[in-house]
């Protein structure tokens, strides 16, 4: 059983404990999308419910699962030595506080600004202090990552860092980078005129460091995953990953493109010119270059071990994978669920498509396709491999938690393909009322209303997985649990290779390209006048 | 099987240099290059391809990749407005002056407005609108539509056109300070029947609005539950005042709403549908329930 079991178990299960809510309440958002009778159909309780559910989804949820998780590979990698606790836990109790900031406001409906705040709407300054307290405790995460980092090499010089330490730092570190945007928007953009100190925003300039939060903020939620991917799938699968450097250089590549891209988010923005809008969507291209790496190297890496457990021929290897391991399965379901999800963003960025799919219901059903489905359903498998090493007790039980992945996954995929149709269909997004009386809207009724049947299953789902959870915990203890293994590469690098073993050269790119590519977009609304508008306050009159 | 893969696998991968300066210098070029592709496409080739088709000069085109929007001297070629709706603007020095009221001076000033505003702000006649709770930049930018007739009414624009634009805010800071008239802090408890499944046709109205006409909902802007700057609430406020004012709207005969959000509402309403809105915010408890 792993030392300091606490600390990674606490921020599992409160990260679980939040995600339970919140798609409760993506069902019930779902149902009143509908053409179906929904309890308390009132337009009000729909924002208030999105706004909690993207708040928890986006920054809480996968915040606290990125930092329990990072918390268990870093005391793998340190043997049991993990240093900074006491600053990791001050971060978990200020993210608590923020989370309890944020949501009490959202329930009184005076903070229904959706997670993505949309200025000029204006909510509770509570609710936006609680999203900065939430960032402010992720960030003692990032410290204590790099104090772990820096501490390995310290004990380890000349060595290589093990890839999931490495991979899990350039997680932290993107992390800090990103929400440096979300946060100077909330801090110099909305929260003064939430106070009243200012009475108009720059929509332009608030949007604009908000797109620096927003793409990367993707990827920092699939790191986890890819992590479990390339150090986690293959010793369950019984095999060995394909290449070490492959997944070195994919994360690399995640820490490098995932930022100066946020201009995509853009296109239709008036703030910005095509020239740079074109030249991120450029860049966003680059993003998709880590993933078909990963692509390709997680799917030879289960061909070895289908190879290796006696499998033969063209195909026949994937038969002998062992289906029965959560791992395993959800790496498989969730590649399946990355192609439809990936080439889908494809669309989003790229300059001229976007245009027919902007703000229609295409983008959240992509969202969620990649989020809740190709990233989500690994969380879950990570859950079920580190549960019975953070509890001492055997998995309750395997043949269930497969159960669990394959409702999810087809769950997710009944959710989110007829609510693609929709949106191509050209049903708007963030609309809390749909006249389903007009005809053309009435034709998208039968596909919302199948995404419903989608939306219980998944809440069936997760009601299982914490069944899984809590029998698990209920368990007679195990005879002796080895710690986490993480997967060996058949090539397991041997000598230190400065650019593959350290990141400070890439945060270094990583700032330079974000000078070329938001320098100007940035810095052109200092130089601009009389672009602010007034804030557009929710509940209550401003300057009453 | 796995005695097998428990040994390392020499290979060409072990035997490789490990990443070096010569990488890196091969990756700030690599970087480079690319990055300097994206803007010459972005900056130089796709803006002469627009200057084929839109006519105007590479200079000019240049300019619009960068988001600096030339238009070539065509806005001087645009008649000047034969309208204007108000000549308020909502900028910072602006709503700073409309905030800048004085409730106590404003008490004197209002002395002049109990006549047909009722000495409490509470008009007796229903025509007349009640201004107690009005919010101040409401109230602010009425008298500066009054001040510049941009709001035709022949007592209010003599009244207005005799005060300072401070003395507007101190009057306007005093009407917002009293109570027991127009209610904006409505307690806006969760309910059934708001949306396009309710009922009741005027709440719905007020709700959901129309998606088939493209109405929005009363209370997107003018509350419970939302409030746009210089939007006044009308919980509470004298039901023939509001039914009068949708029917000027309608008429064009008001038109000193900014971007004419109201002249394309009322214009779609029926006189049934007016009658039931200005009933049912008059009453305004029926609306927060």
């Amino acid at each position: 059983m792993e030392r300091n079991r606490l600390l990674p178990l606490v921020h599992m299960w409160a990260a679980f404990i939040t995600f339970l809510p919140a798609v409760g309440l993506g069902v019930w958002q779902m149902l009143m999308r509908s053409s179906l009778p929904a309890p308390v159909d009132d337009p009000n309780v729909y924002y208030a419910s999105v706004t909690a559910h993207g708040t928890i989804m986006a920054y809480v949820f996968p915040t606290l699962f990125a930092m329990g998780f990072g918390y268990a590979i870093s005391n793998s990698a340190r043997n049991g030595a993990l240093a900074g606790k006491k600053i990791a836990w001050t971060g978990f109790f200020l993210l608590i506080t923020g989370l309890i900031m944020a949501v009490i406001p959202i329930i009184s409906g005076t903070s229904s600004v959706l997670y993505t705040f949309y200025p000029t709407l204006i909510g509770s300054p509570w609710y936006y202090l609680g999203v900065v307290m939430i960032l402010l405790g992720s960030w003692f995460w990032i410290a204590v990552m790099v104090l772990n980092f820096r501490g390995w090499k310290r004990d380890n010089p000349g060595q290589t860092v093990p890839l999931s330490l490495f991979a899990i730092t350039a997680c932290a570190l993107l992390w800090g980078w990103t929400t440096l945007g979300v946060t100077t928007e909330i801090l110099f953009q909305i929260l003064p005129v939430a106070f009243g100190w200012r009475h108009s925003i720059d929509a332009g300039l608030a949007r604009t460091l908000f797109s620096l939060t927003l793409h990367a903020i993707v990827y920092f939620w699939l790191i986890p995953t890819y992590i479990a991917y390339y150090t986690l799938m293959p010793q369950a699968a019984g095999g060995r990953l394909y290449s070490d450097t492959m997944g070195r250089v994919a994360f690399i590549l995640f820490l490098v493109f995932s930022m100066p891209v946020g201009l995509h988010h853009l296109f239709m923005d008036p703030e910005h010119g095509s020239g740079f809008k074109f030249v991120q969507s450029m860049l966003t291209f680059m993003v998709v270059l880590p993933t078909l790496l990963t692509v390709y190297t997680i799917t030879a890496s289960l061909e070895i071990a289908g190879r290796l457990r006696g499998g033969k021929g063209l195909l026949g290897w994937i038969k002998k994978l062992p289906w029965d391991e959560p791992m395993v399965l959800a790496v498989a379901l969730s590649l399946l669920l990355l192609g439809p999800g990936g080439f889908g963003g494809i669309v989003n960025m790229s300059f001229a498509m976007n245009a027919m799919v902007h703000n229609t219901a295409w983008v959240t059903a992509h969202f969620h396709l990649i989020f809740g489905g190709a990233v989500v359903i690994v969380y879950f498998a990570i859950g079920y491999e580190l549960w019975p090493r953070l509890t001492g007790r055997p998995l309750m039980s395997k043949k269930l938690a497969c159960r669990q992945l394959w409702l999810w996954f087809w769950g997710i995929l009944i959710v989110t393909v007829p609510w693609h149709i929709a949106g191509l269909m050209g049903q708007p997004r963030r609309y809390a009322i749909f006249d389903y009386s007009d005809p053309s809207v009435a034709k998208t009724a039968p596909l919302v209303n199948v995404s419903v049947v989608g939306g219980v299953i998944l809440l069936i789902s997760v009601i299982l997985f914490f069944v899984v959870l809590i029998r698990t915990n209920l368990a007679q203890p195990a005879a002796s649990m080895p710690p986490v293994r993480y997967s060996l590469a058949i090539n397991p690098p041997r000598a230190a290779a400065p650019l593959l073993n350290g990141l400070g050269f890439w945060n270094a790119i990583l700032f330079a390209l974000l000078l070329i590519s938001y320098g100007y977009p940035l810095g052109q609304f200092y130089f601009m006048h009389d672009t602010s508008s007034p804030g557009y306050s929710l509940t209550r009159e401003l300057n009453k | 099987m796995n005695e097998e893969i428990s040994q390392p696998i020499a290979s060409r991968e072990s035997r490789k240099p490990g990443f070096g300066n010569t990488w890196g210098l091969a990756v700030v070029c690599v970087l480079s290059a690319f990055v300097v592709i994206a803007f010459g496409v972005g900056f130089l080739i796709l803006p002469a391809t627009h200057q084929q088709r839109d006519q105007m000069s590479m200079h000019d085109n240049i300019q619009h990749a960068l988001g600096h929007h030339v238009h070539d001297g065509m806005s001087t070629k645009n008649p000047a407005a034969t309208s204007i709706p108000t000549y308020v603007v909502w900028d910072e020095a602006t709503i700073h002056e409309a905030l800048s009221g004085d409730p106590q001076r404003g008490e004197f000033i209002a002395m002049n407005c109990t006549a047909c505003h009722g000495e409490t702000g509470v008009a007796k006649q229903k025509w007349i609108p009640t201004l107690a709770g009005v919010n101040r930049i409401v109230l602010y930018k009425q008298l500066a539509d009054f001040r510049s007739e941009t709001r035709l009414s022949a007592p209010m624009s003599a009244i207005a056109q005799a005060l300072t634009p401070q003395q507007a805010a101190d009057v306007a800071s005093y009407f917002a300070s009293l109570t027991g008239g127009v209610e904006t802090q409505a307690i806006h408890a969760p309910a059934s029947g708001r949306t396009l499944r309710g009922t009741d046709p005027t709440l719905r109205l007020i709700y959901a609005g129309d998606p088939k006409r493209g109405l929005a909902g009363c209370a997107t802007c003018h509350g419970p539950g939302a409030y746009r700057m210089g939007v006044p609430g009308l919980s509470g406020q004298n039901a023939d005042y509001i039914e009068q004012q949708l029917h000027n709207f309608a008429q064009g005969s008001r038109r000193n709403d900014m971007n004419m959000p109201m002249r394309t509402v009322a214009g779609m309403l029926n006189a049934a549908e007016m009658h039931g809105l200005a009933q049912d915010f008059s009453a305004g408890q029926s609306l927060v329930k």
